[in-house]
C-alpha cells in the first residue's frame, strides 16, 4: 500500500513537471512570435517619421540631396519587409536605415540653422529612440530564443523537447562565416582622431 | 574574467545561500523562544501560540505595506508621474529596457530634488513603478539612465519587492517574539520555580540570549540580503543593455555627488541605486558600519561592473 502511493507521487510529480516544460517551451515560441511582430511595429513607426523629417529639413538641406535618395530607399526596404513579415528582412532593413541615423546627426550638427530648428532636434531623438527600441526588440528575440535553445538541449528538459519534437529555433540569422567575424590588419591599429 | 551568465548564476546561488542562512537562523530562534515561553508558563501553548499571532502580526503590518507599497512611498516621497515630453530621455528609454526584457512597461514618476538617485517599487511587474529625481534626469547622459533603469528593471524582474517584503515579515516577527519574551521575564510572574529543572533553566538562560540578540542578528542578516540583491541587479542591468560602462559611470557621478536625498527616510532607503544617505569612510570602522548598509559599497560595485567590460 505505502510503495503504492509513493509511485502515485512520483508519477503526479513528474507529469507535472512535465507540463510546466512543455509549457515553458511553447509559450517561449509564442513570445519569439510577438517579439518579432514588436521589430515590425517599431520599424514602421521609425519608417513613418521619416516623411516628417524630411519635410522639416528639406528648405535646409536643398545641397544633401543624396541622404534623400539613402532615406528613401530605406524606407522602402522597411515596407517591403513588412509586407513579408519576414524576420530577418525586417532586422536587416532596419539596420539599413539605422545606419542612415549617425550621417543624418552630423547633417543636424553641422548645420547652425537646423540645429537651432526644434522640430527637427525633437524629430532626431524620436528617430534615434525608435532605432533604439528596434535593437531592444531585436534583443528579446535574441535572448528568447537562446533561453528556449539552452533548455532544449540540457538534461533534464532535453527530454521534453525530445519527446514533443521542439527543433532549435534559428533566432535572428547572423551568418558565422564572412567579412564581419574577421578582422582586418588595420583594425588592430588604434584609431587616430584628428580635430584640427 | 566572469561572463553576465555566470555573474548572474553566482549571485542566484550566494542569494539562496543567504536565504537559506536566514530561515535556518529564523527557525533555531523560533524553535528556542517557545520552547522558553513554554518553560515560562509551565505548559505548552496550544493553538497559534506565541509564534503564530507575532507571525500574523508581523505579517499584516509588512504585507500591508507590500501590496500597497507602489502608493505608499509614492506619497512619502511626493512624486509626480513623468510626462514623455518634458521627461524624453527617462520615459523613452524605461520604454525601450520594457522592450527588451519583454516586461510590461512599469508607472515612470519624478521627484523634484537636485540630489540623483532613483527606486523602484510595486509588488509585481504589472504594478511597479520607477521613480527619479530631477537631479539624476539632468546630471546623466542617455547611456548612463539607461543603466540605472536597467538595474531597477532587474530589481522588479527578480521581485525582489516581494522578497524583502517576506524578509521584513520574518524580521519582523523574531523583533516582536523578542519583545514579548523580555517583557515577560521582566515583570511576569514566575510561578512554579520549584518544578524547573536544569534542562528549563538552560533553555530559560539560552531563550534569554536569543531574545537579546536575536532582532539584532536578523536584521544584519536582512541587510546582508540587501546588498545581495543589489549585486544581482547590477548583473541583471549589464545582462539586459550590454554596456557595463553606463552604469559604471552613472554610479561614479551619483557617488560624487554628496547632496542627501531629503525624499528618502529609513524605511525606504533599501530602494534607491545608492544609499541615499551617503555613509562614506574608510579603514576597519567602515567595515563595521559596513554591515548596517542596505547597499554595497560603490568602490566594490564598480569593481565587479569592471570585471564584465
Amino acid at each position: 500500500m505505502g510503495l503504492f502511493w509513493i509511485l502515485i507521487v512520483v508519477v503526479v510529480v513528474v507529469g507535472l513537471w512535465v507540463v510546466s516544460t512543455y509549457n515553458f517551451f511553447v509559450s517561449s515560441k509564442a513570445r519569439i512570435k510577438a517579439a518579432v511582430q514588436e521589430i515590425g511595429n517599431q520599424l514602421k513607426r521609425q519608417a513613418d517619421l521619416i516623411p516628417n523629417l524630411e519635410t522639416s529639413a528639406k528648405g535646409y538641406l536643398s545641397h544633401e540631396k543624396g541622404i534623400y535618395k539613402d532615406l528613401t530607399d530605406a524606407r522602402k526596404a522597411v515596407a517591403n519587409a513588412l509586407k513579408t513579415g519576414d524576420v530577418q528582412k525586417m532586422s536587416d532593413a532596419g539596420s539599413q536605415l539605422a545606419s542612415l541615423i549617425p550621417s543624418l546627426q552630423i547633417m543636424v550638427e553641422s548645420n547652425p540653422e537646423l540645429k537651432a530648428n526644434t522640430v527637427v532636434v525633437k524629430l532626431m531623438d524620436e528617430l534615434r529612440d525608435t532605432a533604439d527600441k528596434v535593437m531592444f526588440a531585436r534583443r528579446l528575440v535574441i535572448d528568447l530564443t537562446a533561453d528556449f535553445n539552452v533548455k532544449r538541449v540540457s538534461v533534464p528538459s532535453s527530454f521534453v523537447a525530445n519527446m514533443f519534437g521542439f527543433a532549435e529555433l534559428p533566432g535572428l540569422i547572423t551568418p558565422e562565416a564572412g567579412e564581419h567575424v574577421e578582422t582586418k590588419a588595420e583594425e588592430l591599429k588604434t584609431p587616430k582622431v584628428d580635430l584640427s | 574574467m566572469q561572463n553576465i551568465y555566470e555573474a548572474q548564476n553566482a549571485n542566484k546561488r550566494k542569494s539562496a545561500l543567504i536565504l537559506i542562512l536566514f530561515i535556518l537562523f529564523t527557525t533555531v530562534v523560533v524553535y528556542f523562544l517557545s520552547q522558553a515561553f513554554s518553560v515560562y508558563l509551565g505548559y505548552e501553548p496550544g493553538g497559534l501560540g506565541f509564534v503564530g499571532i507575532a507571525l500574523i502580526i508581523s505579517g499584516l503590518m509588512s504585507l500591508g505595506s507590500y501590496y500597497f507599497s507602489d502608493r505608499i512611498v509614492l506619497a512619502i516621497s511626493g512624486a509626480r508621474p513623468a510626462d514623455r515630453s518634458r521627461e524624453f530621455d527617462f520615459y523613452t528609454v524605461t520604454e525601450n529596457l520594457a522592450i527588451g526584457t519583454g516586461l510590461p512597461k512599469p508607472k515612470l514618476y519624478v521627484i523634484e530634488d537636485s540630489a540623483p538617485n532613483a527606486f523602484a517599487t510595486g509588488r509585481n511587474p504589472e504594478h511597479a513603478v520607477i521613480c527619479a529625481t530631477t537631479g539624476l534626469l539632468h546630471k546623466l547622459s542617455r547611456t548612463e539612465l539607461e543603466g540605472v533603469l536597467a538595474h531597477e528593471l532587474s530589481h522588479i524582474r527578480n521581485y525582489d519587492i516581494l522578497l524583502m517584503s517576506m524578509v521584513s515579515v520574518l524580521v519582523g516577527m523574531i523583533a516582536l517574539l523578542a519583545d514579548w519574551f523580555l517583557r515577560m521575564s521582566l515583570y511576569g510572574g514566575r510561578g512554579r520555580d520549584k518544578d524547573k529543572g536544569q534542562l528549563g533553566a538552560i533553555i530559560l538562560v539560552v531563550g534569554l540570549l536569543f531574545a537579546v540578540l536575536s532582532p539584532f542578528v536578523a536584521q544584519l542578516i536582512r541587510l546582508a540580503i540587501s546588498r545581495r540583491r543589489e549585486f544581482t541587479a547590477d548583473a541583471g542591468a549589464v545582462a539586459i543593455t550590454r554596456q557595463p560602462q553606463g552604469l559604471i559611470s552613472a554610479l561614479t557621478k551619483i557617488s560624487a555627488d554628496h547632496e542627501p536625498l531629503e525624499a528618502a527616510n529609513k524605511a525606504t532607503a533599501h530602494l534607491y541605486i545608492v544609499n541615499p544617505f551617503k555613509e562614506h569612510g574608510k579603514g576597519a570602522i567602515n567595515w563595521f558600519a559596513g554591515l548596517f548598509n542596505t547597499h554595497p559599497p560603490i568602490e566594490e560595485r564598480l569593481k565587479v561592473l569592471g570585471q564584465m567590460v
